[in-house]
């Protein structure tokens, strides 16, 4: 990879803005400056240029005059990312697509929409919910991440536990490969001819190419929508109860765990309704028919009392449903009464180790003289435990960091991975041994020469390398510029 | 040593099969040079070690029930039989996942997972004899996909062999897990070109309280096509829609109609009986008949409809279109062969618009020409409904007469580049697969 000396720079600037117009590239230091990390600000790294091109033909076009000038670039949508997934090398280029952010065409008979990259997720839903459809994927970000970030990243959320993540919903792609070349991956019908490209480039971290159209599927709004908020005295309680649901054959939209630091500091901020002396709540939703809706709920009701709840509540209204959800979906807002900063974790680990994995992450978090807040899916064993911590103190960052490091250990040792739904980035490519083996890595190499050849595409993800130019080591916390517009939180 | 030598010394003499005992596992009219049994994963990526060794191709084998499958092989090789690995390793029901060798039948392993209230939620059709690793290989599928999906939303772990005998993990073992590449993705409908498939783990789903198959008879294929349009935009929840013409519901023992369109619903008892009730509704005003139930029996049937009803079939296809337009390439295309003179037969998983279709031989003797030039309508067909098409059997002759595999066109070239990745040298499953992968 090269890197672009100081008189090289204006001659490409102004190659840059002759292919997407003088207002589609920035260059002046204080510019990059926004784009130098994304939600997690640990990792930052300056580019060289900002580019925002409209159109999949000046994305190839972009792409091949990095490919000429042999420096790397990286897709960025909203910035949202919790890895440093989007991170440019040192120099180079960062491709924004938050210019590609239509609706291109939806198809309610095949229930599917066209969209560009730049789409914010939640305006898809916004943009079919009039004709009775919605776009299932749920990241908490929804507000503001993007569908091309959600496809780099294999996005989740709540109601993943029955929908599925971003790919399940994925049928096909328009994308620009780190050559340039543009290609479809996959298409409008549901079954791929021959390998299933689209499905393996979701998830693939920015490392295989750049999507500039993706063809989605969106569902039928339920019937009817249920939640449910159970309270218990013993957080092992709250575990045992989801596998209770499990084993009761019921599989609701979401099963949310919120644990007790966490319920105070939603109480203090927001006042949402739950008890604070609780040890955790499950909030549970369920949809679908309307018909038999009780029967379920009931059954719900049940599975939580025989495994100790001392309350479980049922939303009366939607105005009580909305405030239930705003009480998990605020959370990482709320840690900010309780804490000057945090660090969210990202784990995935069988649902019947809950109990077990809980205990170990409170006892790791504890040895390191820290606090965890704990707020997750844990229908689907997806943990996020929320290190709390004082940034200005001394070493602490560096205990947050060696405890996160730690959990995600025990998350493999239970049989479990190192990324539900945030990614590896470069936050966790030197975790990937945890649950990879050389050959294992070998392969994945090799699938990523196929797409991405000459490396420039996302440089220094996924893999574990130490080559990396960017700055590693820990450093203070300091706010987002999304966040301190309120555009964002650290979820 | 000769590579059968080499082949015995790692899996014992008994298991590796030569000269009248390799009838079974012809390809394509071609005898393999071997066949062989490995008992573990090890064998496996010994045996795969010393083929690639030897230059011998290796051609992964379950049930054998997709070898059919392809483009001709032009050499048959080693035949590597998966029947040994057949253990259920694990299966955990408080996590609704389990993992199974890739040896183990459909059947087999739903018997087990259901003794403990649970189900893998894919049905492909020949469930006695197809084997997991080769419904994975193949992206086989059957009605229930249209609510639960396909392979690829099932599942969550691999474990393969790849072209160089070394063994690799892709995925894990939960649920949700974005860590590394999805290489599970990868292997799904690879055809065994990339890896040889020996254990996955799947996720599960609990066996409803109840699931019903009703019938809905219409006079036109056109109104069974409005009323799956109908279907799809109401509240009711089917976990399967199919649509069958006259040769296929005849071949399942329906009543005679032009069209049928078979509802399945699964749930709570109450919400079963709620949703039949309401699709009587739904498809009324198109012109359907009040639901009939149908045989629980004759679920396993519904996929494989098609190709059961002749015979004595010419080809057969699979076409991959948009839902709207399914009742439409059911008409045009079995007007495309009737204008040929030949009869066809029709069905669908209509509301995910995979829509599979049998020529009937006529006569002793065959001339592959109409038989290519009605496959080709069907291609050209599908092409139009937005999707594609691949000849999923025939007679030497018409697979020559016409591409096996539709045209992945840029996508097929990033196709190959993969396979030069994986299988530099051509081991596994060579010139059978698209792109002449």
């Amino acid at each position: 990879m090269a890197t672009l000396t100081a008189g090289r720079k204006p001659v490409l600037r102004r190659e840059l803005e002759a292919l997407v117009g003088a207002d589609g590239v920035l260059s002046e230091p204080d510019e990059l400056l926004v784009y130098e990390s994304d939600g997690l600000t640990l990792f930052r790294a300056l580019a060289d240029f900002i580019v925002f091109p409209t159109s999949v033909e000046q994305v190839s076009a972009v792409v091949r005059l990095a490919n000429r000038e042999a420096i790397p670039f990286v897709a960025r949508g909203a910035g949202t990312g919790l890895a440093g997934g989007c991170l440019p090398a040192e120099g180079g280029l960062v491709i924004s697509l938050m210019r590609m952010n239509r609706v291109l065409e939806v198809d309610y008979d095949n229930q599917i929409a066209v969209v560009e990259p730049g789409l914010v997720n939640l305006h898809l839903s916004q943009a079919v919910g009039p004709r009775g459809f919605y776009y299932a994927p749920d990241p908490s970000s929804q507000q503001a991440c993007t569908i091309g970030g959600n496809i780099a990243t294999n996005s989740g959320g709540p109601h993943t536990l029955k929908y599925g993540v971003t790919v399940n919903h994925v049928l096909g792609l328009e994308v620009v490969l780190p050559d340039g070349e543009i290609v479809w991956l996959g298409g409008r019908t549901r079954d791929a001819l021959g390998y299933d490209l689209a499905g393996v480039f979701v998830g693939s971290e920015g490392t295989f190419g750049i999507a500039t159209k993706i063809v989605v599927r969106i569902l039928r709004k339920p019937q009817a929508v249920k939640t449910v908020l159970a309270v218990f005295d013993r957080i092992e309680q709250a575990s045992a109860a989801v596998s209770a649901i499990i084993a009761r054959g019921l599989v609701p939209a979401a099963v949310e765990m919120i644990d007790q630091l966490t319920i105070q500091a939603v109480e203090d901020a927001f006042g949402c309704g739950y008890p604070r002396d609780a040890a955790a709540a499950l909030l549970i939703e369920l949809d679908g028919l309307a018909v038999a809706m009780e029967t379920q709920a009931e059954r719900i009701v049940a599975a939580c009392r025989d495994a100790g709840a001392r309350e479980v509540r049922t939303a009366a209204s939607e105005a009580e449903r909305q405030l239930l959800w705003k009480g998990r979906k605020s959370a990482f807002g709320a840690y900010g009464r309780v804490s000057p900063a945090y660090m969210v974790m990202d784990g995935v680990i069988p649902r019947t180790k809950l109990p077990y994995v809980l205990g170990r992450v409170n006892e790791i978090v504890a040895a390191h003289g820290l606090r965890v807040g704990n707020v997750f899916h844990a229908g689907d064993g997806n943990l996020h435990p929320n290190i709390l911590y004082d940034p200005r103190k001394p070493g602490e960052e560096a205990r947050v960091v060696d405890a996160g490091a730690q959990i995600m250990k025990v998350c493999a040792e239970v049989g479990g991975s190192i990324s539900g739904e945030h990614g590896i980035g470069l936050e966790k490519a030197d975790f990937m041994p945890f649950i990879f083996t050389a050959a294992d890595l070998a392969l994945m190499q090799r699938l990523k020469d196929a797409f991405n050849p000459r490396g420039l595409c996302n440089p220094g993800k996924v893999f574990p390398t130490r080559k990396s130019c960017v700055e590693t080591g820990p450093v203070a916390y300091r706010p987002h510029a999304i966040e301190t517009q309120g555009l964002a939180q650290r979820f | 040593m000769p590579l059968l030598d080499k082949l015995r010394a790692i899996v014992g003499p008994a298991h590796v099969l030569a000269g009248i005992e390799l009838s079974p596992y012809v390809i394509e009219g071609r005898t393999p040079e071997a066949a062989v049994r490995p008992g573990n994963v090890d064998e496996v990526a010994a045996v795969i070690a010393q083929a690639a060794e030897a230059g011998v191709p290796v051609v992964p084998w379950g049930g054998g029930s997709a070898v059919g499958v392809g483009v001709p092989p032009a050499r048959a090789g080693l035949v590597l039989l998966l029947t040994r690995l057949s253990a259920l390793v694990e299966h955990e029901p408080g996590d609704l996942t389990a993992t199974a060798q890739a040896g183990v039948t459909v059947a087999a392993l739903q018997a087990a997972l259901r003794a403990r209230g649970q189900w893998l939620s894919l049905d492909p059709p020949d469930a006695a004899r197809a084997t997991l690793g080769g419904v994975l290989a193949a992206n086989a599928s059957g009605p229930r996909r249209h609510l639960y999906g396909t392979a690829r939303d099932l599942l969550i772990g691999v474990t393969v062999v790849t072209a160089d005998g070394a063994v690799v993990h892709g995925g894990g073992k939960v649920v949700k897990n974005v860590a590394g590449y999805d290489l599970p993705k990868l292997f799904i409908g690879s055809y065994g070109t990339l890896g040889v498939i020996v254990e996955a783990t799947v996720k599960l789903r609990p066996v409803p309280d109840e699931e019903r198959l009703v019938a809905v008879r219409f006079e036109r294929l056109e109104d069974a096509g409005a009323a799956v349009r109908a279907l799809l935009a109401s509240d009711l929840i089917p976990n399967a829609v199919d649509l069958i013409d006259a040769p296929s519901g005849a071949a399942l023992g329906l009543p005679p109609a032009p069209a049928t369109l078979a509802v399945g619903f699964d749930g709570l008892g109450e919400q079963v009986d709620w949703q039949v009730a309401a699709l009587a509704s739904v498809v009324a005003p198109c012109g359907g008949a009040k639901p009939a139930p149908l045989p629980p029996a004759l679920w396993e049937r519904l996929a494989a409809a098609a190709r059961d009803a002749f015979d004595a079939p010419a080809a057969m296809m699979t076409l991959s279109v948009l839902p709207g337009v399914v009742a439409d390439t059911m008409e045009q295309g079995a007007e495309a062969a009737r204008q040929r003179g030949l009869a066809s037969a029709w069905c669908a998983h209509a509301g995910v618009g995979h829509v599979t279709a049998t020529l009937r031989a006529e006569g002793e003797r065959q001339d592959a020409a109409p038989i290519a030039a009605v496959l080709e309508d069907w291609r050209a067909a599908a092409h139009a409904g937005g999707g594609h098409a691949s000849v999923t059997w025939a007679p030497l002759p018409v697979k020559s007469a016409l591409p096996v595999w539709d045209d992945a066109g840029a996508a097929g070239r990033l196709m190959q580049r993969i396979k030069a990745q994986l299988d530099p040298n051509n081991v596994l499953n060579p010139g059978r697969f698209v792109g002449g992968i």
